[in-house]
């Protein structure tokens, strides 16, 4: 049966939301943190933040990563910059600017009151990072600089040359090592979440693998926190790090946390195209790129010609050309489909399926030196990928799966429908609605794990009865023993194909089918695909080696059983959503190429149950979304 | 366009069940493997055939392939992350080896490194040296306004060069005495080019250079092998840095009050 | 300050430190025995003095003996940590870009060797034979003679060109990483450094060449 949802929006004025939740929320003493305890799960941005933060304030904090150090976190690789609402360029910039592009960006998906309260602490984000020695860039007289993203008309974005998130996740990381240091966070590197363990109603524990003996462990807590990052993998290939998985939060999903809005998926328009069939990932060429590079295909379909050879007259700039106001920085999802539609059409470059982004302009403008210092390690990769030199000839750019705005579903406190689970950064569903702003990844995990969840973590412990829990607790067992039991099936299935040839079929099937493009068919068609996919993986799996010690294989293998999962339900969701918003593009609903949302039926967030089998289909329930603060209305780059 | 015909390899691998177990070579070949491909997607694929035949693939680590995380390195003849400068091993192409060439690949050798398996080995050390005191002590929410403290430009890029540093290990891995001079360096350097890292720059200095004693890595003798295989070219300046900064720490050591600040 | 001592950078600045002195002392000694070039007396004359004013050739020697002590010691200590913490070799060296010098890789061979040397080199002049001469009046050691003497042999002139190019090695590298060690080594200074270090080398190693060189093939 179907339920609606209650975000647990705080009352009053939207500005004054947070400030007076804060204010209303219950107090843990210092002494009594002591005796807390929080598990969190993901070292990136925000498990990271969370965890120091948490650390910070006394609690007795757990964190556990995949990686064999919390420092190799995906947010690492996150390229162009954090949005912050500071106004240094005083361009007209504000926190109400920043959450009105993000509602906007997110094609009028997203819920209000997190979007803002995301806003306002982006200020306290870029204090905390400069606090913390993170490098952004600065301007001669020593301020900081900014750079313009995306779905956004002012220049909001701080950065560190290419590798903003690298720097923040140090900046996080360090934060967290040094309450390693202190005694109040305890680390587990190489430990894989494989259970969320829920006792009386409310999440207690986990039950990990260590991944170099292969240990079942389990763990308990008063609290646990989820920050494992998006499910993109789900494609194969995509921009995310290889063991980047969906696992986490889909045993917690298991456990009774709902997933929202699984069909909204980000497809970023610029990466390096694919190269040929043994290609294990994609690479992201940052979307800062946009600012000096400029976007263009033939104007003649099939043009074989060099790109040298093509004159400028006969050069289609189609963003400019269709969004003049916006331009090259027209949001992610609008930017990816225009790359689409033109190449589907046969103007794709080279006859590949890639367009130009040029800088030949800039360069001319500005110098080949001034582009070198602010892409510099974008350019060095792109040659090192493709073999060519972007400075002389234009890159060739496709889109890549990317990010994905659904998630858990959280209410207001960040906590999912199972009590005590909080999910934070790209693991939850709350900010992006149905398509992400460039620049605002970084932000959100920063915020959600530096500022919204140790404070309702807190809340949550003082206004709770927790009963003392161990290890040994019934719950415990049966977890652990249910993982136990999975790994030995894995195990002895003993088939033919590999966990690889599995994700790649799977891949397949969603890029074709719930990738850039959806339809009712191809997506009634694809669950039938990954049900048969799902049949054929539980019986003619192989995967060689041992259970109890380093086994790369079994690892993957549970991560695609869960894609393969997840990967139905994506598509089932997609099925319903019958309207495009954002990065979710029914071909049924569409004006001249542009998404067509219906705000009637679809003004809402779906969230899944599950009915205790794979074989069971999910419960879709609902979240009414309210904007009170803005007017629904279409989204228009032009 | 570069040449796309396919190539031939033979692999030399060190295989190695655990860390106490004893490793040693086996040889592979690689097949018709394109130019286009990464280095580890040649390694996907000769390890897909492994699994085809029963065995057990070649473990090493990976992550982002794009050059970032750090997790990926060992040695392709005798260099760390391969011949090319600046880059990692996700981040080499296939295009820099010659067809019929045969690849040694070991893993990063050194005593603070032991060997996990094959081509894996630990790295916390590093982890611990960061906890010694590679941060700079300030709470969520105790920051003051970012703009209020200019940092001169040449400073903050002097400071991100240093920050650059992935963690890969390919300096320890490349230095005949396994020292973590270059590693260490780069953060004690990244955060006393910044004015809010100043204020513990000699207990950091102090406590990052013993820890890293502490883990058993060697000293450094300048060969400058950390830098030449480093997939960030961190500078050996650092470690001047490092050394200065460790030097005067050591004359001006404070002395820590007991029981200060107690109201 | 024991802590100082013990750890890895700061035996590093005793390396540097006490290589230092011996920079110092190889210069001014190539120096002073380029007379011989010019002069056997003003050559003589110029031993005469040094050995005359024994206070300060006490101070002197006491300082080198010392700090040569002390580099070798502390040489041999992180040599032995060194190589325990590298545990094992690789199967195959490092080529190309991301190859060394060789200079930088084998500091403890040529130490050794010049070493051995020093001690030769002592046997051979300091407590060699001794002859006497008169310069000006001054009855004085005749270390010119005992020079001729030694660098007439084609085997002495062999084992002292060996040496002093492993000496050239040892300044070169030594040179570099001695500011290195001492954290002078600024980004725009890098470049530069290296070649000062070679420049120094090859002054200090050209000139000590220069005098058995030129006693076997010019003087006789």
């Amino acid at each position: 049966m179907s339920v609606i949802l209650d975000s647990k929006v705080p009352g009053g004025s939207l500005e004054s939301k947070w400030t007076d939740h804060k204010f209303h929320m219950k107090l843990v003493n210092p002494a009594n943190k002591r005796k807390h305890s929080v598990i969190v799960i993901g070292t990136g941005l925000a498990g990271g933040a969370a965890a120091a933060s948490l650390g910070e304030l006394g609690y007795k904090v757990k964190a556990f990563c995949v990686q064999d150090s919390p420092r190799r976190a995906h947010s690492v690789a996150a390229q162009g910059g954090i949005n912050g609402a500071k106004n240094y360029q005083n361009d007209g910039d504000s926190v109400q600017r920043l959450f009105y592009d993000t509602i906007k960006g997110g094609d009028f998906r997203a819920r209000e009151a997190n979007v803002y309260r995301l806003a306002e602490v982006s200020v306290n984000i870029i204090d905390q990072a400069v606090a913390q020695g993170v490098p952004l860039a600065r301007e001669y007289g020593g301020m900081l600089a900014n750079r313009s993203f995306g779905g956004a008309q002012v220049s909001r974005t701080f950065y560190a040359r290419g590798q903003t998130g690298q720097q923040l996740l140090l900046g996080a990381y360090s934060a967290m090592m040094r309450q390693v240091d202190a005694g109040s966070v305890e680390l587990h590197a190489r430990s894989e979440m494989l259970d969320l363990v829920v006792v009386d109603g409310k999440a207690r524990g986990v039950i990990v693998r260590n991944l170099i003996t292969g240990a079942i462990e389990a763990h308990e807590a008063d609290a646990v926190v989820i920050a494992s990052g998006g499910y993109s993998n789900v494609f194969y290939l995509s921009t995310n790090a290889m063991a980047c998985a969906v696992t986490a939060s889909w045993k917690a999903h298991k456990r009774g946390s709902y997933m929202a809005n699984p069909c909204y998926t980000q497809i970023h328009p610029t990466c390096i195209p694919v190269h040929g069939e043994n290609q294990s990932k994609l690479t992201l060429m940052s979307e800062s790129l946009r600012n000096d590079g400029r976007v263009w295909v033939s104007k003649k379909a099939g043009d074989m010609r060099k790109p040298a050879d093509i004159p400028e007259n006969e050069r289609d700039y189609y963003l400019e050309r269709i969004y003049p106001s916006f331009g090259n920085l027209a949001p992610r999802d609008v930017a990816s489909r225009q790359a689409k539609y033109l190449i589907d059409k046969g103007f794709g470059v080279l006859g590949e399926e890639a367009v130009y982004l040029d800088f030949k302009e800039s360069i001319g403008r500005l110098g080949e030196d001034k582009i070198s210092e602010r892409y510099g390690n974008l350019f060095q990769m792109y040659d090192k990928i493709t073999g060519e030199n972007p400075y002389k000839t234009p890159m060739r750019i496709y889109p890549a799966p990317h990010y994905t705005m659904g998630g858990l579903w959280v209410d207001y406190n960040l906590m999912s429908t199972i009590p005590g689970l909080f999910v934070a950064g790209e693991a939850n569903f709350s900010d992006h609605g149905a398509n992400r702003l460039g620049a605002s990844a970084l932000m959100q995990g920063l915020a959600d794990g530096y500022f919204v969840i140790p404070s309702t973590i807190g809340d949550y412990i003082a206004n709770t009865k927790l009963d003392k829990v161990t290890t040994t607790n019934d719950a415990f067992k049966n977890a652990e023993n249910d993982v136990k039991t999975n790994v030995s099936r894995l195990m002895n299935i003993k088939g033919e194909r590999t966990v690889e040839s599995f994700h790649k079929e799977l891949g397949h099937i969603m890029w074709e089918n719930c990738g850039m493009a959806r339809n009712k068919q191809g997506l009634t068609g694809a669950i039938d695909q990954i049900k048969k996919l799902r049949e054929e993986f539980n019986h003619n799996v192989r995967i060689p080696g041992e259970a109890n010690r380093i086994n790369r294989e079994l690892e993957k293998a549970g991560r695609v059983a869960d894609f393969i999962e997840l990967g139905e339900l994506m598509c089932r969701d997609a099925l319903v959503r019958e309207e495009s918003c954002g990065g979710h593009f029914r071909e049924e609903h569409q004006v001249d190429g542009e998404a067509k949302r219906d705000d009637t039926n679809f003004c809402h967030v779906a969230a899944w149950e599950w009915n205790g089998s794979a074989d069971k289909a999910q419960t879709r329930h609902q979240e009414d979304l309210k904007f009170e603060n803005i007017k629904l209305a279409t989204r228009s780059y032009k | 366009m570069d040449n796309k015909k396919p190539i031939n390899l033979t692999l030399k691998v060190w295989r190695q069940q655990n860390t106490n177990s004893d490793g040693k070579f086996v040889e592979y070949d690689a097949k018709t493997v394109s130019p286009d491909a990464s280095f580890l997607e040649m390694l996907d694929a000769v390890n897909e055939e492994i699994i085809k035949k029963g065995d057990e693939p070649i473990s090493f680590d990976h992550d982002c392939r794009e050059g970032i995380c750090g997790s990926c390195g060992f040695m392709i003849n005798g260099n760390a992350h391969g011949p090319q400068k600046g880059t990692t091993i996700c981040q080499l192409h296939m295009r820099n080896f010659k067809d019929g060439e045969k690849l040694v690949l070991e893993p990063w050798s050194a005593k603070a490194f032991p060997i996990m398996k094959d081509l894996m080995v630990d790295r916390t050390a590093f982890d611990r040296i960061i906890s010694s005191g590679g941060f700079i002590s300030t709470n969520t929410g105790s920051a003051a306004e970012a703009n209020s403290t200019p940092i001169p430009k040449p400073d903050a890029d002097e400071a991100f060069l240093s920050a650059a540093c992935i963690g890969c290990g390919a300096c320890v891995a490349s230095c005949k005495n396994a020292s973590a001079a270059l590693f260490t360096s780069a953060k004690i350097s990244h955060l006393a080019h910044l004015p809010q890292g100043a204020v513990e720059k000699d207990k950091r200095a102090l406590d990052m250079v013993a820890q890293m004693d502490a883990e058993g890595f060697g000293a450094c003798t300048s060969t400058g092998a950390c830098s030449a295989a480093c997939p960030k070219e961190i500078s050996l300046i650092n470690i001047a840095k490092m050394n200065r900064e460790y030097l005067r720490a050591s004359i001006t050591k404070k002395q820590e009050m007991a029981g200060g600040g107690e109201g | 300050m024991l802590d100082f001592l013990k750890s890895t950078v700061g035996r590093k600045y005793i390396m540097g430190l006490t290589g230092l002195v011996w920079m110092g002392f190889v210069l001014a000694h190539m120096a002073g025995n380029m007379l011989i070039l010019f002069s056997t007396d003003a050559f003589n004359a110029y031993g005469h003095a040094i050995v005359s004013n024994k206070p300060l050739l006490f101070v002197a020697e006491t300082v080198l003996l010392l700090t040569l002590i002390v580099h070798v010691t502390t040489a041999i200590s992180l040599t032995i940590e060194n190589r325990a913490a590298k545990k094992s070799r690789y199967a195959v060296q490092p080529t190309g870009v991301k190859s060394t010098s060789w200079a930088s890789r084998n500091m403890g061979f040529q130490g050794s060797l010049i070493l051995c040397f020093i001690i030769l080199h002592l046997i051979t002049f300091k407590y060699g034979a001794h002859y006497e001469t008169t310069v000006n009046g001054v009855v004085m050691r005749d270390l010119a003679k005992l020079m001729f003497e030694v660098f007439t042999q084609p085997g002495y002139v062999i084992w002292y060109v060996v040496c002093l190019i492993l000496l050239m090695f040892h300044l070169s590298h030594g040179v570099h990483s001695v500011f290195q060690s001492f954290g002078f080594l600024e980004r725009k200074m890098q470049a530069g450094l290296k070649t000062f270090a070679w420049i120094y080398a090859l002054i200090v190693v050209g000139g000590f060449l220069s005098q058995p060189l030129y006693v076997f093939f010019i003087h006789q």
